[in-house]
């Protein structure tokens, strides 16, 4: 990496410098920065899951019939209540094995099943093998599931929140139903939802520490990959446990995060007021 | 949504298929200089190289998995890799739960490691921290032979291990020797081999599947190979330098 550096210029730098340059642009490092996209990615296709179960969930405790009101508040309430990281380890290996269910029907003979009796999967064939990319995509899943509960409540208070003045006046205007709820119940409700959502928002980036728990090789697991100590030479660098320096770079990386998420939602709320009075406030 | 499941898993199915002959090997990545990740960030080792060589010779297309030792036999029987090389030892516990190729190391002494001058008695030990990687053959050992006078503390990584050694945490570590020689002999002098040998468990070898008979066929004959013909003799000069030349498996 610091090979392209020209002589006078590592002169310059000095020899202990470089090497701590060096060290930390070698590719365990460079793998390490290369990381934050699944962070990045989990966070921001997390939070279109959550928007789209949120928006579910919301219509559904807003419904006229029963059941349906029922099916979205049990869900809000049940899914509010179970911590996010035994959520985030239920939902994928359940999913997992419910595939793994499905296609045993299918594939396993009754030799094969003998075969593998009182294991999982009940037939090798039905090995359902999940990668990097198919974890990271169920961790997106269950964020989604886990913080839509989150943003069902803060877009069905919002909804509420609506004054009524401004649907009873789009109706004496002559419009349609759909007319009000989209030019105007639901356009004006993003001024009250979007604090909520900010919240949400920062809980779900704070989430995608967890990644690591389903073996994705994101920041966290990288960071303790790098800090884990290392006594043998020919493995590279020996030193001891350096693992809280590396967690203190994440300390730092998260906060910065969220102080940028915070400065992009200050801007959205302008956005989303334009022409109010509450943005005014 | 079930139609769509039916569809999603029936073409994972034809695509398990069509890849036969990919083999996934499990691998911990954290002990070196069996397997580690070097600075580039890739698996690299003694059984990175080797198993690479017995692919090539198998006709295999092999990728690694890296995977935390502890879940790693759970992980093979459900599907997450098909091979493990890990310097597992061959175990007849281990037995029970899965297959073992023919071995590619040597039975190979475990060692005991403390800081330089510390005293122990290994026939009358109490009271002492021994410190030991969790569900290996050194902690079942430790376990069954110290566990009534003394503490046993088991740490995730073997490197964990020596951190904890090193710290002042834990008087006296147990585990293989092929991985301790270049750790004390790099410690310059802090680290001293103390107390006896202790030989247990049967060589390191690949960890299957019991139903893979066919992988475990296939590799025993390119382990056989390699032993022949002393590939497997150099790779372990070659990464274990303090076990000088052999000859270790040729005749």
């Amino acid at each position: 990496m610091l090979e392209i550096l020209p002589e006078w210029m590592k002169d310059g730098i000095g020899d202990d410098l470089l090497f701590w340059l060096g060290y930390f642009t070698n590719g365990k490092h460079l793998a390490w920065y290369a990381s934050v996209q699944y962070t990045l990615l989990a966070a921001v296709l997390g939070a279109a899951f959550a928007l789209l179960f949120g928006l579910g969930g919301a219509t559904l405790k807003n419904s006229r019939w029963l059941p349906l009101r029922l099916i979205g508040s049990g869900y809000t309430n049940m899914v509010r209540g179970v911590p996010d990281v035994l959520f985030f380890l239920f939902f994928p290996l359940a999913f997992e094995q419910l595939v793994e269910l499905i296609r045993a029907q299918a594939v396993c003979t009754p030799e094969t099943l003998a075969d593998n009796a009182g294991r999982w999967p009940p037939c090798d064939a039905a090995n359902w093998y999940l990668g990097t990319n198919e974890y990271l995509l169920l961790a997106c899943v269950s964020l989604g599931i886990v913080y839509g509960a989150f943003t069902a409540n803060v877009i069905h208070g919002a909804m509420r929140s609506v004054p009524r003045g401004q649907l009873e006046a789009a109706r004496a205007f002559g419009m349609s139903t759909s007319q009000v709820l989209w030019r105007i119940h639901i356009r004006q409700m993003w001024v009250y939802a979007l604090p909520g959502l900010s919240n949400c928002w920062m809980l779900l980036i704070k989430s995608t520490a967890l990644l690591s728990l389903l073996q994705i090789a994101d920041i966290v697991l990288w960071a303790d990959r790098l800090g884990a100590p290392n006594y043998t030479p020919t493995a590279g660098l020996v030193h001891p446990d350096w693992r809280w320096q590396y967690y203190l770079v994440l300390l730092v990386f998260y906060i910065l995060l969220t102080f940028v998420s915070e400065k992009v939602f200050a801007g959205l709320m302008r956005w989303a007021g334009r022409g109010t009075l509450v943005a005014r406030s | 949504m079930k139609t769509l499941i039916l569809a999603a898993a029936a073409t994972l199915a034809l695509a398990g298929t069509a890849q036969a002959q990919t083999v996934r090997l499990g691998t911990e990545g954290a002990y070196p200089p069996w397997n580690f990740l070097d600075d580039q960030g890739e698996v690299a080792g003694f059984e990175i190289e080797l198993g690479n060589e017995l692919c090539e010779r198998a006709g295999f297309e092999c990728t690694w998995v890296t995977n935390e030792w502890d879940t790693i036999i759970p992980n093979l029987q459900a599907g997450n890799f098909d091979a493990i090389m890990a310097g597992m030892s061959i175990t007849d516990e281990r037995k029970e739960s899965i297959d073992f190729s023919e071995n590619y190391f040597p039975p190979d002494p475990s060692m005991y490691v403390a800081t330089a001058g510390t005293e122990l008695d290994f026939d009358n030990l109490s009271g002492a921290r021994i410190g030991v990687q969790g569900a290996t053959i050194q902690a079942a050992h430790v376990e069954a032979t110290f566990a009534d006078d003394n503490t046993v503390l088991s740490f995730e990584t073997a490197d964990q291990a020596l951190a904890d050694l090193n710290a002042g945490n834990v008087d006296v570590i147990l585990a293989d020797g092929s991985y301790l020689q270049e750790v004390v002999s790099g410690s310059g002098g802090a680290l001293e081999i103390v107390g006896p040998e202790v030989m247990i468990g049967g060589g390191v070898g690949i960890g299957l599947r019991k139903a893979d008979d066919d992988l475990e066929e296939k590799f025993n004959a390119v382990i056989a190979e390699a032993k022949a013909d002393g590939t497997i003799d150099a790779l372990i000069t070659k990464w274990f330098p303090e076990k000088g030349d052999g000859p270790f498996f040729t005749e």
